[in-house]
């Protein structure tokens, strides 16, 4: 059984569709991830999956359980850290803890345990006492991820984790999530519109734009799905391309192209047919003056699809504006 | 089992924000007090008539009535937090935990009612204090009638600010209601000697049978009879709760 099977999903908003009918499974214990630009429908899906929206259409079942007709079983079986903090600015980090412990139905003994384990998770030990609204935006996060776990649940859902986040504290998120998922076994179903995030945390991704999912897989899958990586060559003139064209053996190319005295060539593996194009030249006595070679980035499988570059400016926009709001 | 810990789980929630915010607390007693104090002793000081017209000193008279307004003003503003919870993402802690959100609301609604009740409890210590011909011993029952009007009006509040999504909304539908509700209660004056065509205005006010149980306990004199107004009062509560409930029970983030 997969831990989040989705099937047709639909949800309008008025004449405004936000997912328009997506499909896809979740396996147990994997980090799967939803990458696309903000508006995509990425937090839209998180949220009927938290069962704090119901669909127009389709189904969705969480932890085996329809997020429709079972919603309490499905809440109590999922963590969330949502894309805006959740917690309790009034309150310590400690009592924000104990009163989530609570209402998950931990008591005595054991909740106040799991609140001090969860304190150390987080590293928020030595701030336990101090009110949330003194806590950075870093540690806000942390204490919600270690909130969102204090239930222990089967699977934890992430709304742009490491959003308005410095690189540092993202770093640590992300092995935080990656501990989690090696370690306690945990399902992680996170959204994100950074292209390294999803490159570097998830097993598998699905790429969505406008409430649609264009590709799917991992992100080796995708990147391999939309060509190969290109060397580029600079030899000087086109008849020292077109000779060293010749030489090199047609089967570890899968295309080329000429153009001015430098070579683009697709092959399956930069690293290795970059020697062979070395090997080659010098035994023709051409000389090599510049050599470089690109992979495909998750950021050319979004392009590939969807025709657009996945732009961040009105990204950073909303960032300001959210962490405006943070600070208040 | 889990109900018990969702109630306690708001009450303790409600408590540990109220006593943090120690400002609030005494912005809350002060203009109760004032009114107490301006109203009441200039009353009773220029009219000299008004203490032999109501039967009692006027000071007594008015010392339910503040009680109560201390009450309602408190409860039915706490109802804004649910506003605040959805600007600072809160609501949506509550809204996904597997618990019982009728007890969510009614934790809240019981944590709230024990911060009104401790801040009417504060304005009569000082209310005695001044006016030694209150009953010392009604006093626990008074406040167990503030307690049920605080639990209705909160459940009121709740039951608005549930549909509301600005404060600034709420804020106003408070300004609207609070003081003619307060005026219009007999808090400061006998309803008996109104005009037959305004009483039935005080009769719709569920804050009257409030200040007249209220000051039956402390003064020893009413203008309803006590049984109606507990009646009222306890059926009124029960729907405003029951309200609060049903709409919080719809909420979702559509």
């Amino acid at each position: 059984m997969s831990a989040i099977s989705v099937r047709n999903l639909v949800k309008k908003f008025g004449s405004l569709t936000a997912v328009d009918g997506i499909s896809f499974d979740v396996e147990k214990g994997e980090i799967f991830g939803f990458l696309g630009p903000n508006g995509a429908g990425k937090t839209t899906t998180i949220n009927i999956l938290v069962t704090l929206m119901r669909p127009t259409s389709g189904e969705a079942y969480v932890a085996g359980y329809n997020v429709v007709e079972e919603p309490v079983k499905v809440r109590e079986r999922i963590g969330i850290v949502f894309q805006d903090p959740s917690v309790d600015r009034n309150l310590t980090g400690w009592e924000n803890l104990y009163i989530h412990g609570l209402v998950y139905g931990l008591r005595g003994e054991e909740l106040r345990r799991r609140v001090e384990e969860s304190l150390e998770f987080a590293e928020l030990t030595k701030f336990k006492d101090v009110e949330v609204k003194n806590y950075s935006g870093g540690m806000i996060r942390r204490l919600e991820i270690a909130r969102g776990l204090m239930h222990k649940p089967e699977i934890l859902f992430l709304d742009e984790p490491t959003i308005g986040l410095d690189p540092q504290t993202r770093a640590k998120i992300w092995e935080y999530v990656e501990k989690l998922r090696d370690e306690e076994g945990v399902t992680v179903f996170l959204t994100t519109h950074y292209i390294e995030e999803a490159e570097r945390l998830c097993d598998r991704v699905a790429i969505i734009d406008h409430g649609r999912i264009v590709a799917m897989g991992s992100p080796d899958e995708l990147k391999q799905g939309i060509g190969k990586d290109v060397i580029y060559v600079r030899v000087g003139d086109n008849s020292s391309a077109a000779r060293l064209l010749e030489g090199l053996n047609k089967g570890m190319l899968v295309s080329y192209k000429e153009l001015n005295g430098v070579l683009a060539l697709s092959v399956s593996n930069a690293s290795k047919a970059i020697p062979t194009v070395f090997e080659v030249a010098s035994r023709m006595g051409i000389r090599i003056e510049e050599i470089k070679y690109t992979q495909p980035s998750l950021s050319d499988v979004f392009l590939h699809y969807t025709g657009r570059e996945m732009r961040d400016e009105e990204a950073d926009w909303r960032e300001v504006i959210r962490m405006r709001h943070r600070m208040r | 089992m889990n109900e018990r810990n969702i109630i306690y789980a708001m009450l303790y929630r409600q408590l540990r924000r109220y006593f943090r915010a120690k400002s609030r607390v005494l912005g809350t007693i002060i203009n109760p007090l004032m009114f107490f104090l301006f109203l009441g002793m200039g009353f009773s000081a220029s009219m000299r008539g008004i203490s032999a017209a109501i039967g009692v000193d006027y000071l007594a008279f008015l010392a339910p009535g503040i009680a109560v307004m201390t009450t309602f003003t408190a409860s039915f503003i706490g109802g804004i937090s649910v506003i605040w919870d959805r600007e600072f993402g809160f609501l949506k802690e509550v809204l996904v935990a597997p618990a019982s959100r009728t007890y969510a609301i009614l934790g809240r609604a019981l944590g709230d009612s024990v911060t009104s009740v401790l801040q009417t409890f504060l304005i009569m210590i000082l209310i005695y204090a001044i006016v030694p011909s209150l009953k010392v011993g009604g006093m626990l029952f008074a406040l167990g009638t503030c307690f049920i009007t605080s639990l209705m009006f909160n459940s009121l509040g709740i039951a608005i600010a549930s549909k509301m999504r600005s404060p600034e909304g709420f804020q106003l539908i408070a300004n609207v209601l609070i003081f003619p509700l307060i005026f219009l209660s007999g808090a400061f004056y006998p309803i008996e000697n109104l005009p037959a065509v305004v009483k039935p205005i005080f009769y719709i006010n569920p804050l009257t049978y409030s200040v007249d149980l209220t000051r039956y306990f402390m003064v020893g004199i009413s203008s309803l009879p006590v049984h109606l107004d507990l009646t009222v009062l306890l059926l009124l509560t029960a729907i405003f709760t029951f309200l609060s409930a049903r709409t919080f029970n719809r909420t979702t983030l559509d």
